[in-house]
């Protein structure tokens, strides 16, 4: 199983480094957004002194710790898959003996992220330097994160991969997408901290999925949480990676019974 | 009369190309509706924690947020659609057919193509102006509003001039499929008014990838914070990039010699 991971790391390494100027427009994609919203928050930082607590260098730290750990946390599956599914080609994987969204799509996923963090790590320097972030990372505390970033990507993985199943049925999955895109941004920290949202907003946001695969890891990170917090959430993501499993799962199989390729 | 009869045609075939998908152009006004409802629950959080941003209030910033969806219909419903085609026809060489065509080659790349739906994200955006405005007690003078619609022409302008300029590079630099990646990624720089922006930042979105011209300066211009020298440089700065970026096409077009050629 091993050599075939290797072999899957191998195919995909070659394909993503093959696309590397496209790469970077990506990055562009990924990096305007939060550096708008931090430079937004900075201004009204700066002019009332503080927002709900938070200095012009907390909103820093808390975005430019979120820009690494969205790389590493998010997911590309649906645009790696969906067109598969709609245009039938999935059935040349579906023959292999192995799971293909579990081996061939993770790690397509894995080398698009690898590639897209070593692109970022000089960006990432400068805007340290534009931004001054008052930064409170310490070793143990990035320690701590590593399972949380690797059980925030399986969350987000996951939640990816349902939504991309659904093309079985509808074909077009985009419209649906969408919609996860814009309540996750709102519930999982990228639009700003969830500290500042009304506090149904925040029990809502707790109650999902969502912000395990972004606002936990860099909340976790910067030292932000009391104990009790970090262990409610490591038990969530667990039990979330259970619960979307299963889903995936179910969906899976009901799936490949729908599944007839094109034109069949 | 030549350029109205064909424009009167591609509006036929592109009213023709969205009834043919009625369920897409359903689910793509339902979803531009929820991106609405998403952009007023950000600024409604935003200014839950501040009274303004640089002296901008929640009316100014929401027909900011007008300003930017109706930029972002122009992407949508002509650049993307076209761009699409474009870099297809260099790459099969489909281009040759367009360039043969008895009418501007510039005119019919830019606008064979239209995503006739993003009416409804127009309306959209001068609905979110308007009240935008109305909330924000702004009684603009009437010059001010004429100078508005002058600049977000002008703006316009340039937005339009950037892109030909993009797809024009494409004639030396054929592998360039990405063209417009860069102006779709950096679009969302236009949903803030540029003077909260640090200057690095403002610059950028200013004068390297002016967003900002067709979003903020034409509001400013209603607001009364422009002084007459940058309307007028604004307003020159629309003609000359038309001016400037046809040129570049031309060029482009002579330099180009088919897919297999």
């Amino acid at each position: 199983m091993l050599e075939i991971y290797k072999r899957f790391w191998q195919v995909n390494w070659a394909e993503q480094w093959q696309y590397r100027a496209n790469l970077l427009m990506y990055l562009a994609y990924w990096l305007v957004s939060p550096v708008v919203y931090l430079a937004v928050w900075t201004t009204i930082a700066n002019a009332e002194g503080n927002v709900n607590g938070l200095t012009a260098g907390d909103f820093a730290a808390y975005y430019l710790t979120l820009l690494p750990v969205d790389i590493i946390t998010s997911s590309i599956t649906i645009h790696v898959l969906a067109y598969k599914i709609q245009d039938g080609t999935i059935s040349n994987e579906l023959m292999q003996p192995v799971h293909p969204i579990f081996t061939n799509t993770l790690m397509n996923n894995i080398a698009f992220k690898a590639l897209m963090l070593i692109a970022f790590v000089p960006i990432w320097i400068i805007l340290v330097l534009l931004f001054r972030p008052a930064l409170t990372i310490t070793p143990l505390s990035l320690l701590v994160a590593i399972p949380a970033l690797v059980m925030g990507f399986l969350i987000r993985f996951l939640i990816e991969g349902i939504i991309t199943l659904v093309a079985f049925w509808t074909t077009r999955v985009w419209s649906i997408w969408q919609f996860d895109e814009a309540i996750a941004s709102l519930l999982n920290g990228a639009f700003v901290p969830l500290a500042l949202m009304p506090t149904w907003v925040q029990i809502v946001a707790q109650l999902l999925p969502y912000q395990l695969g972004l606002s936990f890891p860099v909340l976790l990170i910067l030292n932000q949480l009391p104990a009790e917090q970090i262990a409610l959430n490591f038990g969530l993501q667990v039990f979330w990676i259970g619960a979307l499993y299963g889903a995936f799962a179910l969906l899976w199989r009901q799936a490949l019974k729908q599944h007839s390729a094109v034109g069949a | 009369m030549h350029a109205a009869r064909i424009l009167a045609a591609l509006f036929k075939i592109n009213v023709q190309q969205e009834l043919a998908y009625r369920a897409d152009t359903v689910a793509n006004m339902l979803v531009s509706l929820m991106w609405l409802a998403w952009e007023l629950t950000g600024l409604a959080i935003i200014f839950s924690n501040t009274p303004s941003i640089a002296g901008w209030s929640f009316g100014d910033l929401l027909a900011l947020s007008g300003m930017w969806r109706l930029l972002n219909a122009f992407l949508q419903a002509i650049v993307f659609p076209n761009t699409e085609k474009f870099n297809r026809g260099i790459r099969e060489g489909t281009l040759d057919y367009t360039l043969l065509q008895p009418a501007n080659s510039q005119f019919m790349v830019s606008f064979s193509r239209v995503a006739i739906w993003n009416l409804w994200n127009v309306g959209l955006a001068l609905a979110t102006i308007t009240i935008g405005l109305l909330i924000s007690e702004s009684r603009p003078a009437p010059l001010n509003i004429a100078i508005f619609l002058a600049l977000t022409a002008s703006g316009s302008m340039v937005i339009y001039s950037l892109w030909i300029v993009l797809i024009a590079l494409t004639f030396w630099f054929i592998k360039f499929d990405n063209n417009v990646t860069l102006l779709a990624a950096i679009a969302d720089a236009g949903r803030f008014p540029a003077t909260a922006y640090p200057v690095w930042l403002r610059v950028i979105v200013t004068f390297v990838i002016p967003i900002a011209i067709a979003t903020t300066v034409p509001l400013q211009a209603l607001r009364g914070d422009l002084p007459w020298w940058q309307i007028a440089l604004a307003l020159v700065a629309g003609l000359l990039a038309l001016f400037l970026s046809s040129r570049l096409w031309q060029a482009g077009v002579k330099r180009y010699s088919g897919a297999s050629a």
